[in-house]
């Protein structure tokens, strides 16, 4: 069935066209969710509350905007809303763009990301890291960068003009790439 | 106009801003030459590539308690 004609059905009030439609989604909605907050707990909570605000307001939607953005944009909402709630000082602060990039600072990782399913150490590695990323950066970096939406979409969920989204992905990937490059430039076991 | 010569770090700060976009002006030509002369541009590059990448693979899966979870928190928070 036609994600338009499950929406209008479940709109109608059908429940199977309503489970539906959330088996469809609900694997997206919660990886996402976990990558910007690093917490099984918290993303299953964000994911439950994202469902939930959609089944109430299933009537607004209109045909025209895709249901994945705004999926996307409700996590995004959530998440940022519990990030501001926490103490900043968890975060390190973006302040001087130039020393993001230190060119004498650059060595082979000899990482295989495909190993990462698997590798515990890395796992914590790359929670730690993006852990330090303020929120609003670290939204900008998985839309664009790991969920793969173009920078016109991210823009939109973030609510931000195309050349922000530009200036804050940059600064995300050098500051991750510095983060990781703190441990990978030692190798990983 | 001419250029200034383009440091590496020119070349770095590029791939964080255009990283996967295939531009064509004289800059960029300019800093697709870099590249493939400078080892430390590509190394850089690769490991900024190799960032996102094992963001990518790091995933978690709905399994059916967790499925099962949100059906009923649905059904007890939408009862009439
Ligand atoms: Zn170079």
């Amino acid at each position: 069935m036609e994600e338009k004609e499950l929406i209008e059905k479940a709109q109608s009030g059908n429940r199977q066209a309503l489970s539906e439609l959330i088996k469809n989604y609900e694997q997206t909605v919660y990886n996402f969710s976990f990558k910007i907050c690093r917490n099984k707990e918290r993303a299953e909570n964000t994911m439950q509350e994202t469902f939930l605000s959609m089944v109430k307001s299933l009537n607004q939607f209109s045909g025209n905007s895709k249901l994945s953005t705004w999926l996307y944009t409700v996590v995004s909402n959530h998440c940022l809303m519990l990030a501001r709630s926490q103490k900043k000082y968890e975060y390190t602060p973006i302040e001087d763009d130039d020393a993001l990039i230190d060119e004498k600072d650059v060595t082979d990782w000899s990482v295989s990301p495909e190993r990462v399913a698997e590798n515990n150490e890395l796992k914590a590695l790359l929670d730690d890291a993006i852990s330090h990323l303020e929120p609003e950066y670290r939204v900008v970096f998985l839309l664009r960068d790991v969920e793969g939406l173009s920078t016109e979409e991210t823009a939109d969920i973030v609510k931000l003009s195309v050349p922000a989204v530009k200036s804050r992905l940059h600064r995300a990937r050098a500051f991750l790439r510095n983060e990781l490059n703190k441990s990978l430039k030692y190798g990983i076991s | 106009m001419e250029f200034h010569k383009i440091t590496c770090k020119d070349v770095m700060n590029h791939i964080c801003d255009n990283l996967g976009e295939d531009l064509d002006s004289p800059k960029c030509r300019e800093i697709k030459n870099h590249l493939e002369e400078c080892d430390c541009c590509r190394t850089y590059r690769s490991s900024i590539d190799s960032t996102i990448k094992l963001y990518k693979e790091y995933n978690v899966e709905v399994n059916d308690d967790i499925h099962k979870r949100l059906m009923e928190f649905i059904e007890n928070n939408t009862k009439p």
